[in-house]
């Protein structure tokens, strides 16, 4: 592919000034930790054991609900699904090192398995987030549900407890606990300010816009939830060897309620705030609940809703936020896509209906889109324009008639999918990723081609010169390691101009980019889209008011009426017509 | 024909106990996790009540008042705040929950209560006996899901409701002030739960976490249905009759889930649910 580049970027170095200081901790805690039996009584050590696995689990709903936006409450059934595995292993067929390599790679493999299926049912195109939550609920209380009714062979409500389990001793279950967590805490940390780490983001902060970057969300969210749901088994496999019981219990929807406590309160998306927050709840609850059982769980509640309430960010939040010091990225051109020789037809639409019920929106369009044409669509307010975008760019529309782009029925392809083939869709408000920098937000939009790593961050950015263009004229490439968020609004419409740009489409749409623009940006855009489409052979469909932009820019204007495709034809004929003049006057109203 | 019958009756149970649920989910569009608590709260409205010596018919009407006056502290404390922000919604409303289910326990202890009944006996149905307080769930339902219909069809704030729930936007914009809509829904919807508690005293213990076992059901009951009530009366009696079969030919523990696990392999399988056919 003409698209792909040879020599790979220069990547960031992944140890900083702020990663030393945090390898530094990591050690400190790893000596803690090895060295930590020394002082600690057998109660305590216990305790932080079990702290500690609780801190794993703690990072794993941080990974899904801090910074994927999954809000579960179901990872303690991977979690029991992993214990119950280990622990039926070593009841049933007994002791001995080949058995618990069984139950080890089982107590990883089912709750795997599990993971993936309710991955499934939880994500698909349209499912909303309320649904996976849901979902989420029903999974552990079906398992625990399946525990009570396994009788002898589950143990039932009395779970299972003297099995045979690894004769470490306590003080070696806790260096294991900590080691283990400590390991889980760095890797999560390296992944989630990774390249992909962003991607994971970028579908919680804005699923529609990571579609239309041709980010396959929904497979990125089950292959999350699968690899968690190992991580949870894991996690379940040491309990059940260092707590020597299992019960029903510990894959229940309680216990998933109160990983999502301890996430919220030490601190969502913050990997470390839910790891302490785990061991502080877990190791005080232990020390009070014995005097104070109700009233532990009554100031725990209480401290939840409050903080949900007034600091999102849990206890995190209270330390400052750490000023991003990453240098700007360096941007480096990408060959534009080559001019297209063939003047076959990039999209045909035929006899394309759309209706909601008895309303009909969309009658009748018949469009045929050839490389390097601006098609200009224009029409009153409610005439279908930014349906008919919608129709184009997203398969699973119920429509009658067939779309075709590059030879291909999108009929039922998500967007994802028609982004594949070559669709590149602005909407109307820009719609970019709020939390990020424009640096970030154009790697995402070069995610399907050049696969972002789980271990450190691209220093440049490979960009087609027509993207590069777009920075340059408004200025954004000074600004690359700025945040979204503080930018003009017509410099967001011009960035997520460049990132659809980026993802090299052959047709762009574009629902009135130059809305609410000031004149000197929108001749910008007009410059811009000229030379994308007559220079360098995009296709673009542009949804505009302005008749006056539009005789600008573009060859062949498509006017709707009604829902109907009324006319199509040359600029100057179709804006000296009748018709349109009487349909802006207000008058064709039969 | 017993089994018909514990069909007709399970399913107006789970339609008394998912009415306050569907309610504020049509028009706030977030699932109240402190539902099991206001179920727990209309029960032990109950125990209150019938320990000062009052008829247990006399707590209905006060789990009613108990219920929206509680409904009406939750919205402004912590859905109103929350309004942008549908996930954390949940979650507030989950630690709402446990916090009053902390409370009852500290006040109650952690014992089960048990209330006298509102009705006791059985009636002969085709020559078969059968408890006549099931029949009366029956019919308290249909009343219910009556009263629903006339509300929504002939009262202004049913047909506010109507407008919130079809495009909220749209509807504050003509006028109808919309957090007042939001305000009673959700004050009508704990008050419907609390009642709904109270008619589960006879059938259910009545402990501190009573609520839970119900709450899985109902929160699936009323993702299938949407914002249609003929949708949920209709997934009751299916899922329902569902539950009463596998509770009887295979195991009531799985009956149990019965219902959350086929809610949710038809959302899976049909996003839409009974909403629209």
């Amino acid at each position: 592919m003409a698209d792909r580049v040879h020599s790979s970027p220069k990547r960031g170095r992944l140890l900083t000034r702020h990663g030393t200081g945090l390898a530094l901790l990591g050690l400190l805690t790893l000596a803690l930790v090895l060295l930590g039996p020394l002082f600690l009584d057998r109660f305590t050590q216990n305790v932080l054991t079990r702290s500690m696995i609780y801190a794993m689990m703690a990072i794993t709903v941080d990974l899904l609900w801090g910074y994927t936006g999954i809000l579960t409450f179901g990872q303690s059934a991977f979690f029991g699904a992993g214990a119950y595995a280990t622990a039926l292993i070593l009841t049933h067929v007994g002791g001995g090192a080949q058995n618990f390599a069984l139950a080890l790679v089982l107590s990883v493999i089912l709750p795997m398995a599990l993971a993936a299926l309710v991955g499934w049912l939880s994500f698909y195109h349209k499912s909303t987030p309320l649904y996976a939550s849901v979902i989420s609920l029903v999974v552990p209380i079906v398992l625990s549900q399946a525990i009570f009714a396994g009788g002898s062979f589950t143990g039932s409500s009395s779970g299972l407890v003297g099995y045979p389990v690894m004769k470490l001793g306590a003080a070696n279950y806790f260096r294991l606990a900590g080691v283990a967590l400590i390991l889980f805490a760095g890797l999560a940390w390296i992944i989630v300010r990774s390249d992909a780490g962003r991607v994971l983001i970028a579908i919680r902060d804005n699923p529609l816009r990571a579609a239309y970057l041709g980010i396959r969300t929904q497979r990125v969210q089950i292959i999350l939830m699968t690899v968690l749901g190992g991580v949870a088994g894991l996690c379940g496999f040491l309990y059940a060897n260092a707590g020597r019981i299992v019960a029903p219990e510990i894959a229940g929807f309680g216990f998933g309620t109160q990983m999502i406590v301890w996430t919220a309160l030490g601190g969502r998306a913050s990997i470390f705030g839910p790891a302490l927050g785990a061991i502080g709840i877990d190791y005080l609850g232990a020390q009070l609940s014995g005097s104070m059982p109700y009233v532990w769980q009554l100031i725990i509640g209480v401290l939840f809703v409050v903080m949900i309430l007034f600091m999102p960010r849990g206890l995190a939040g209270l330390l400052p936020r750490r000023q991003r010091t990453a240098a700007a990225p360096t941007l480096a051109t990408l060959p534009d896509r080559p001019q297209e020789s063939s003047k076959d037809a990039l999209l045909s639409v035929t006899g394309l209906r759309k209706a909601y019920g008895n309303f009909v929106v969309l009658d009748g369009i018949e469009l045929e889109v050839r490389p390097g044409e601006l098609i200009s669509v224009v029409g009153p307010n409610g005439a279908g324009k930014t349906t008919f975008l919608r129709c184009l760019s997203d398969g699973t529309e119920t429509i009658q008639g067939t779309i075709t782009l590059a030879g291909q029925n999108i009929a039922g392809r998500p967007p994802e999918d028609v982004v594949a083939l070559g669709i590149g869709r602005k909407f109307q408000v820009a719609s970019v990723f709020e939390s990020m920098t424009v640096a970030e937000c154009l790697r995402l939009a070069r995610a399907t081609h050049e696969r972002p790593t789980l271990w450190n961050r691209a220093s440049g950015i490979h960009l087609p010169s027509a993207a590069l263009d777009i920075l340059a004229l408004t200025g954004l490439d000074k600004k690359l390691a700025e945040p979204v968020s503080g930018l003009s609004h017509g410099m967001r419409q011009s960035l997520e101009l460049a990132m659809v740009v980026a993802m090299l489409p052959r047709l762009i749409l574009l629902d009135e980019p130059t809305a609410g623009l000031t004149k000197a940006e929108r001749t910008l855009i007009g410059e811009v889209l000229k030379r994308l489409t007559q220079e360098l052979g995009y296709a673009a469909i542009l949804i505009e008011h302005d008749l006056d932009f539009v005789k600008e820019i573009s060859q062949r204007i498509v006017v709707l009426h009604q829902g109907r495709l009324v006319m199509d034809g040359p600029v100057e004929e179709v804006v000296n017509s009748e018709l349109v003049r009487s349909i802006y006057s207000g008058m064709a109203h039969d | 024909m017993a089994l018909l019958l514990d069909i007709a009756t399970t399913a107006a149970l789970l339609f008394i106990v998912s009415a306050g649920l569907f309610v504020i989910f049509g028009v706030l569009k977030i699932i109240n996790f402190a539902h099991a608590a206001w179920l727990t709260i209309g029960a032990y409205t109950t125990v209150v009540a019938t320990k000062m010596g009052l008829s247990p018919w006399l707590s209905l009407p006060l789990a009613v008042l108990v219920g929206g006056l509680l409904g009406a502290v939750t919205e402004i404390a912590i859905v109103r705040p929350l309004y942008r922000r549908s996930l954390d919604a949940i979650l507030a409303t989950w630690g709402l929950g446990v916090v009053i289910v902390q409370v009852i326990t500290l006040t109650f202890g952690r014992d089960m209560q048990m209330p006298p009944a509102l009705i006791t006996g059985t009636v002969d149905v085709l020559g078969l006996p059968y408890s006549s307080y099931r029949l009366f769930l029956l019919v308290a339902a249909v009343i219910m899901a009556l009263a629903f219909v006339l509300v929504l069809e002939r009262t202004r704030l049913g047909l506010n409701a109507q407008a919130v729930i079809m495009n909220e936007t749209l509807a504050r914009a003509l006028g109808i002030n919309t957090s007042r809509v939001r305000l009673v829904t959700f004050m009508l919807g704990s008050a419907i739960a609390a009642l709904a508690g109270v008619l589960l005293t006879p059938l259910s213990s009545v402990d501190p976490t009573m609520g839970i076992s119900w709450l899985i059901g109902a929160f699936m009951l009323v993702m299938v249905s949407g914002t249609s009530v003929t949708a949920l009366a209709l997934a009751c009696l299916c899922f329902g009759a569902a539950q009463v079969l596998v509770s009887t030919w295979i195991s009531p523990i799985l009956g149990s889930v019965t219902v959350a696990v086929l809610c949710a392999v038809m959302l899976r399988l049909h996003p839409k649910g009974f909403a629209r056919g």
